[in-house]
């Protein structure tokens, strides 16, 4: 089941992506819907499933992306393990909490990315300037925040809901 | 799984992916590699389903206008293409004087090729990894196909999965095209511009060589991928760089952000037979 819903999850981000792109060209170049997959998933699984998912959605990532194959992946499964450690150790249930993380893993990612570029490409260049790098981190972040809101609000309304249908079976 | 099994598991992902990427890195620029294939053959038709949808009111707007004035377009259609036949049959008349010409001083024309028109199911041209996912139906496209535009060069094919192929835009910081400025014929290599400017660079023209803003820059034929004399696009600006060479800015002949149909240019610049003689072994 949850691997079904990680799937979907996927799927959706896939869908948001090309949506996007469709609305605006700089969709992509200021949110990154695949980074906040892999992050809100982390924050609720194992390390081992977290960079699993980093690694299959980061090259999902490369496949749509033009530099070397595989930048992406090497990236979120760095995000991917290291939400997913830091979930363990710290208690993160506050919108703003996960808000940081998001943000956090969004510059964290684009330093990665960077940073192998420079080390792969025989004459790089900065790609972006810094300000969008920020921007790209706070909206992802933003995005992150809301659909984790958005889940935590339908999974209270789903136990209320059958926490219902449990005590009006045990009066009937 | 333990964690520490999970942190060994970590170092092997992290190690194969960055062999990977070397691997990537040390072979030729324009080979695809098979997980990527995989990837476009698993986006390429979400991307295809979602570029066939009207997205927004003002396509639909557009849309419906379009039907109100489509016998005016009509008619207006018919007028140019009355006259680009006859701009066609004066243009045969200059080729047929040129092949004489050329084949009085044995001059042989390079084959134009032929053009087809794809679909393009997804791009990306505002951020630094620029993309572009074209769909060329039955007939697959090839690595190093050049990708065209009415407007001039969009760039290469550099993977093919099925249907799906992805191009490398000419304003890509890793494209490098053989260019030549039409008034002076002066070569050099274009490049994608830095720091995700959206333009190209002309390198490697010597400081004593005449460029100024405005010149026409064109495909020189001498990258063995694209054919001479594709408009690649218009000096913007000239200033001396370093000791040897000019720092020429280039605005692209392409609109990218108008692009939903593009030309695959079926043609091989090198012969099949020379390519092989030229990776084979030499007596």
């Amino acid at each position: 089941m949850s691997a079904l819903k990680l799937f979907a999850w996927i799927a959706a981000a896939v869908l948001v992506h090309f949506v996007g792109m469709q609305l605006t060209p700089n969709f992509a170049r200021f949110i990154d819907v695949f980074l906040v997959v892999v992050v809100l998933h982390s924050l609720e699984a194992s390390s081992l499933s977290a960079l699993l998912t980093g690694l299959l959605v980061g090259l999902l990532h490369d496949t749509i992306t033009n530099g070397p194959f595989g930048l992406f992946g090497f990236a979120d499964t760095i995000v991917g393990y290291g939400t997913a450690r830091l979930a363990q150790r710290l208690v993160i249930q506050r919108p703003t909490g996960v808000l940081a993380v998001v943000s956090f893993a969004a510059a964290l990612q684009q330093a990665i990315v960077v940073g192998l570029l420079f080390l792969l490409l025989p004459d790089p260049a900065l790609p972006e300037p810094f300000w969008i790098a920020l921007i790209r981190a706070g909206v992802s972040g933003l995005l992150g925040t809301a659909v984790y809101i958005a889940t935590n609000h339908w999974r209270r309304n789903a136990e209320v809901r059958r926490r219902g249908k449990m005590s009006r079976l045990r009066l009937g | 799984m333990d964690e520490r099994r999970t942190g060994w598991v970590l170092i092997f992902v992290l190690v194969g992916q960055l062999v990977y990427l070397a691997v990537q890195g040390a072979r030729d620029a324009g080979s695809q590699t098979r997980l990527e294939t995989v990837g476009l053959r698993l986006l390429g038709p979400a991307a295809r389903t979602i570029a066939g949808i009207p997205t927004n009111l003002s396509d639909a707007r557009e849309g419906a206008k379009l039907r109100g004035t489509i016998l005016e377009e009509n008619r207006r259609l018919r007028r140019e293409a009355e006259d680009l036949r006859l701009k066609l049959l004066r243009l045969t008349d200059v080729e047929g004087e040129m092949r004489r010409l050329g084949s009085a001083v044995r001059y042989t024309t390079p084959p134009a090729g032929r053009i087809r028109a794809v679909d393009i199911v997804y791009v990306d041209h505002a951020s630094w990894l620029r993309t572009l996912v074209l769909y060329s139906g039955d007939q697959e496209a090839w690595v190093n196909q050049p990708v065209l535009s009415p407007d001039g060069l969009v760039g290469r094919v550099i993977a093919v999965a099925g249907p799906y192929a992805k191009v490398q835009l000419v304003t890509d910081r890793a494209a490098s095209v053989g260019g030549m400025v039409l008034r002076t014929r002066r070569q050099g290599v274009v490049r994608g511009g830095s720091r995700g400017s959206g333009g190209l660079e002309l390198d490697y023209v010597p400081l004593q060589a005449d460029v100024r803003p405005g010149d026409r820059v064109l495909t020189a034929g001498i990258d063995g991928v694209f054919p001479r004399g594709i408009p690649i696009g218009t000096v913007v600006s000239v200033e001396a760089g370093g000791q040897l060479f000019h720092r020429i800015q280039v605005a692209p002949a392409v609109d990218f952000g108008v692009l939903d149909q593009v030309y695959l240019l079926d043609f091989d610049t090198v012969p099949q037979g020379f390519k092989e003689d030229l990776s084979g072994e030499r007596p």
